[in-house]
């Protein structure tokens, strides 16, 4: 094994050597840095090797052939390989992507980067004070060196202004070490540290003032007006180097510091941690200028690894699992982020639309994101399941709160910034593509997989990138040069493939779900061969979403299960976001998920309490009064995904706005995820009480609520994709009033739901995608009279109108059936009364489907309309003989079930005999009542024909008009504002009072970050106020606490 | 002795904090940093000093044997030299940027480098 040493000995070495150069010699020189970088990184990824996989120990290296304390002392252990590695491969990647700008400057810029790269190092592996100092120094000059790459003016002011910053950091410095020295005759850290009780009794003012200096190296929020300059203005492959590499070892370094300070000061780093993530993140949502976003993202992220040093004490030997895992994901993405923006021109975030039509930069920017979001497979998402669950354990109850709020402003911002990218107007510049800075992107996009493969193999729960569903969906993007309908078909098969596999093992419950995910996906996949070309993009994010699907019904342990709810959640976001005009849409999805699978998070860290491996079934021991509060955070958490009222705001947008295929997915089988979760909840944790409350019951109102309110949401829109997506919400608040029924029908009609809610809403937003395709709009009072042009769409509504609003004879009166009985055993009147009100509101916006698409007159523009494509058709019609078969034989699915459900509810289960079923009021016999009605329906259609057989047609324009032309044409169209006297009625009650109370909180977000960030005015002597300022109130508060 | 060097180093520093907190002229502000260099240095080397001891230079005036004895604490010695050397790397620095500064924008006000802010 090579010396450590070496690392800051070929730094150093190579630095002078280039000095002794001739000026001209670039090439030399700049071959010489590369090979000094490389063989530095290769020093320290040995060391990695050796230490993680070799069996190495750890060694101290002694300098001048004496130990401390008489000589400065290195250490190499596993963190300090790791860190060495990052610091050294960071700095490699920006030698080459600087390879331009290196040459303009010449053997000097690259001497300065050399000491760079070697200065971090020796911060690293340095176990000696005042060597700590020195490396910082050099640090500094560096830095203020390296500043000066950049083309942008600004950066030499931001230069200064990091200087004068930094003196201040010195002296605070110099004078903590001297003194700490004095109280314990040591410089040694590790020397100190076992004297720490003599120094922080006596000198605890000089400890503080060292690790006050420190920490203000890491930038934290507020003090550290300087560093965002810094960011802003200094050359993009220097500010991620100072992003990844300079942070990770100033971090470190706070780390050594804490050993010496020990338990009593973790407290303090957490403060300063917590409140620079917050802060940072806080100001960031008003920023629209990429590279300061990255850089109050950077002091964010830097912050939380501060909070995670924090919990030291508690962390135990997940400690560098956690803090390693946030670290490296936060230096990878921000670096690859950094790199990124050297080749957007532009410097607005929505600059960055530059990227589009280059599929490969957008994957790189995706894995950006995702790491630092911290999604699944990326080393953060291990890391902050494991970090929430120690703090749940510990009661830290606060933290962790405060923790998951800073996550998701932060996921807010940047899921916007994306949603920029790819809705967008694309600007006219183009990216520029030098290979070498995008081989440098790339890299780190490597780096990031890579991350995520060694973090999940360190897991104990087990690698995500070893489970084949994501496997599956990730393999997508190597597919995506293929034609679609080779895509495709690799879609359906592997979703038939995988249900087949799976089928011995599933119960009866998650046979129906895999039934509606699984071939009720491939079903509406099929309505996809009608796309051309390539539809780039679409295939990974929809089996991402699917094989979370897949995974999630499955899962036995809360992890596998929340791995499954974030994939899930993140492949429908990218889905949504493919509609033309859904940019805002998908981002409230996004957030209102996230939100919630951040409170489904907590639910299950509470309810763990600090056992990592926590089956699901466990949920059932929680014991009182922790159960309660679980139970509301999961409940509130799978609700969001059902959309219920209260968190409903995404889904009209997110469902309308959605392409015509990914409608039904979306609708038809996504909101299941949020009632698989509640199934699964209650039947662990069954009924429970929060301050005497039954939380069931609480359900109920919401269930009921949501279906009156959704349903007359639904009746005021002129849109039809919308009208039905407001649908969707009473239908779910149905499916959740069923469930908090808490009996035997009342489960079995939220299960009728699960089914008969997938077939006629993913049948209805085909066939009314079809309609909107051919006719351009989704307007309803534009179309009219489409019957003979389009009748099989007809049919399509017509029996999906049938089957929704519950009248025989199809299968929707089967789900009515089982709802009346179910609520006859139920205790609770009044939410039963809404829910009936809500029924007949149901007709109104049903009937205006047929009526003012189908019927009436037909437009003029419309005159030449064909059918919808076939590949839009054929669902349909499948689904139409699913609706009719499973309307004769419902108990082909529902008998299973019924009996899998005497397990939770032994009483008032159904009777499946003969034909009929049978219920403790009544029976139901679905064939005959087919009979009975088909009987009917053609007697009269029959007896109809019979007397209009002479009637007369009358053409279209067999009349005459008035020759007025009003001003907004619609309004005199009848069909416009249909229901306006209902309006008049009940139009309160669908004020917008949500949507408005969600605005008012993102705005009082937004213009607190507004108002806020003037604080940084941009005067260098007014930061290093701050900074004395943030000094005093830290000790004051330390002190006072 | 030595209390009298540590006072006057901590007043040198809080001279220095003040001058470079007040003035706006950024090479007054350089100045007062150095000023509180040197406060710290003196607070360094007083915080080695020991009374009625010598220099810590081995030589015929101080043999090895006795050396423990008779020298005051060296480290602070050393580290002080290594913090001047540090003070004027940095502070060259610092008025490297200070030439450039005044050559790109003719100012020496350090109210006038705000555009970047926010």
């Amino acid at each position: 094994m090579v010396n450590a040493i070496f690392i800051i000995a070929t730094g150093l070495g190579t630095a002078f050597l280039l000095g002794l150069l001739k000026d001209e010699w670039r090439t030399a020189a700049y071959g010489i840095t590369l090979a000094a970088l490389a063989l530095m990184s290769w020093i320290a990824a040995s060391w990695v090797a050796a230490l993680a996989w070799g069996g190495a120990a750890t060694v101290d290296i002694f300098t001048a052939g004496t130990e401390p304390p008489f000589a400065i002392n290195l250490r190499m252990g596993l963190p300090e390989a790791v860190l060495t590695l990052l610091v050294n491969l960071a700095s490699l990647l920006a030698a080459v992507y600087l390879r331009d700008t290196m040459f303009k400057q010449g053997r000097r810029a690259m001497a300065v980067l050399l000491i760079f790269a070697m200065a971090l190092c020796g911060i690293i592996l340095t176990r000696d004070l005042f060597n700590l100092f020195v490396f910082f120094e050099l640090t500094v000059i560096s830095t203020g060196g390296l500043i000066l790459l950049s083309r942008d003016k600004r950066a030499l002011g931001a230069g200064f202004k990091y200087l004068i910053a930094s003196q201040v950091i010195s002296i605070l410095l110099l004078v903590g070490i001297i003194f700490s020295y004095h109280a314990t005759g040591t410089l040694n850290i590790d020397g100190m540290a076992s004297m720490s009780a003599q120094l922080l009794q006596g000198g605890s003012l000089a400890f503080f003032l060292m690790f006050i200096a420190i920490v203000a190296e890491l930038k934290p929020f507020p003090a550290n007006g300087w560093a965002l300059d810094i960011y802003e203005s200094a050359h993009p492959a220097f500010s991620a180097m100072l992003s990844a590499a300079a942070g990770s070892a100033a971090l470190f370094a706070v780390d050594k510091l804490l050993l010496i300070g020990g338990t009593q000061w973790l407290p303090v780093a957490t403060a300063i941690g917590i409140v620079s993530f917050i802060g940072a993140n806080l100001f960031a949502l008003a920023q629209n200028v990429d590279r300061r976003t990255l850089g109050y993202s950077s002091i964010a992220q830097i912050g939380l690894v501060l909070t995670v040093l924090g919990q030291r004490d508690i962390l135990g030997d997940s400690y560098l699992y956690i803090a390693g895992g946030i670290l490296l994901a936060h230096a990878i993405s921000k670096a690859g982020l950094y790199w990124l923006s050297g080749l957007v021109e532009g410097r607005e975030l929505t600059a960055w639309t530059a990227l589009r039509g280059r599929p490969l930069l957008i994957f790189a920017f995706v894995t950006f994101l995702a790491l630092l979001i911290g999604l699944p497979p990326f080393p953060g998402f291990y890391a902050k399941w494991d970090l929430i669950h120690t703090l749940a354990a510990q009661d830290r109850i606060m933290l962790l709160t405060l923790i998951l709020f800073g996550a998701l402003i932060e996921a807010g911002y940047l899921f916007r910034w994306f949603g920029y990218v790819i809705k967008r107007e694309q600007t006219t510049e183009r990216v520029a593509c030098t290979p070498h800075k995008v081989a440098v992107v790339y890299g780190a996009v490597i780096a990031g997989w890579t991350a995520a493969y060694l973090w999940g193999n360190l897991s104990p729960h087990g690698n995500l990138l070893h489970t084949l569903p994501l496997l599956f969906a990730l393999g997508f993007l190597l597919l995506e040069w293929l034609p679609v309908w080779i895509k495709n078909t690799i879609a359906i098969i592997g979703l038939v493939a995988w249900f087949i596999l799976g089928f011995p093992d599933y119960d009866p419950l998650q046979l129906i779900f895999a039934a509606v995910i699984l071939i009720g996906g491939a079903l509406i996949l099929l309505s996809s061969y009608h796309v051309q070309g390539r539809r780039i993009g679409f295939y990974p994010s929809a089996m991402l979403m699917y094989a979370g699907l897949a995974m999630l019904i499955t899962a036995d342990d809360s992890f596998s299960f929340f791995a499954a709810w974030e994939s899930l959640t993140v492949g429908s976001y990218f889905l949504i976001l493919r509609g033309k005009h859904s940019e805002p849409h998908a981002l409230s999805y996004i957030i209102f998920s996230l939100g919630g699978a951040f409170l489904i998070l907590a639910g299950f860290a509470l309810a763990s309490q600090g056992v990592m491996d926590f089956q699901l079934q466990a949920l059932g021991q929680v014991t009182e009064p922790l159960s309660a509060w679980v139970f509301m955070l999961l409940a509130i958490g799978f609700m969001t995904k059902t959309a219920a009222i209260g968190v409903h705001i995404w889904l009209p947008g997110a469902h309308a706005e959605a392409e015509t295929d990914v409608s039904p997915m979306v609708s038809g089988i996504l909101l299941k995820a949020g009632l698989f979760g509640l199934f699964m909840l209650l039947m662990n944790m069954g009924k429970q009480q929060l301050y005497g409350i039954e939380l069931t019951h609480v359900m109920l109102w919401i269930g009921a609520l949501s279906a009156l309110l959704g349903n007359l949401m639904a009746i005021f829109q002129e849109d039809a994709k919308r009208l039905l997506a407001y649908s969707s919400i009473g239908q779910m608040g149905y499916a959740l009033f069923g469930l908090a029924m808490m009996n035997h029908l009342g489960w079995l009609m939220a299960l009728m739901f699960v089914i008969n809610h997938y077939i006629y809403k993913s049948m209805l937003f085909l066939s009314v995608g079809g309609i909107a395709k051919r006719t351009g709009t989704r307007e309803m009072y534009r179309m009219g009279g489409l019957i003979t042009l389009m009748p099989l769409s007809f049919i399509a509504v017509l029996i999906g109108i049938i089957a929704v609003s519950g009248v025989p004879p199809l299968s929707g009166f089967g789900g009515r059936w089982i709802f009346y009985n179910a609520i006859m055993t139920a205790d609770h009147r009044l939410p039963m009364i809404i829910i009936f009100l809500a029924g007949p509101i149901a007709f109104l916006y049903l009937f205006r489907l047929i009526h003012t698409i189908f019927l009436g007159q037909l437009k003029d523009e419309h005159r030449r309309l064909k059918e919808a494509p076939f590949w839009l058709i054929l669902p349909q019609m499948i689904y139409v003989a699913c609706l009719l078969i499973f309307a004769v034989v419902p108990g082909m699915a529902l008998r299973h079930v019924d009996s899998y459900l005497n397990q939770f509810f032994p009483n008032h289960g159904l009777n499946w005999e003969g034909l009929t079923i049978t219920s403790s009021f009544g029976y139901w016999s679905p064939i005959s009542i087919m009979l009975v009605i088909g009987t009917i329906f053609a007697t009269v259609l029959a007896w109809l024909l019979f007397v209009n057989r002479k009637a007369q047609k009358v053409k279209q324009f067999n009349m005459v008009f008035a020759a007025e032309r009003p001003y907004r044409p619609e309004t005199t169209h009848y069909a416009w504002n249909f229901f306006a006297p209902y309006r008049k009625a009940l139009g309160f009650l669908t004020q917008p009072l949500v949507t408005r109370f969600w605005e008012a909180l993102t705005d009082l977000l937004h213009s607190l970050a507004e108002l806020l960030r003037r604080f940084y005015c941009g005067n260098g002597q007014t930061y290093a106020i701050h900074l004395l300022g943030f000094v005093v109130v830290v000790y004051l508060l330390k002190v006072g606490l | 002795m030595s209390y009298i060097a540590m006072t006057t180093g901590f007043i040198l520093i809080l001279i220095g904090f003040y001058g470079a907190l007040t003035n706006r002229n950024i090479l007054r502000m350089i100045i007062a940093f150095t000023v509180a260099n040197t406060g710290v240095n003196l607070v360094l080397v007083a915080v080695g000093y020991m009374r009625g001891r010598t220099a810590p230079i081995l030589d015929a005036a101080v043999p090895v044997t006795e050396a423990a004895a008779r020298i005051i604490d060296p480290i602070p010695q050393a580290l002080v030299l290594t913090a001047i050397v540090i003070g004027v790397g940095v502070t060259a620095l610092m008025l490297a940027f200070v030439y450039k500064l005044y050559a790109t924008r003719g100012s020496l006000d350090i109210s006038n480098y705000t555009e970047l802010k926010w």
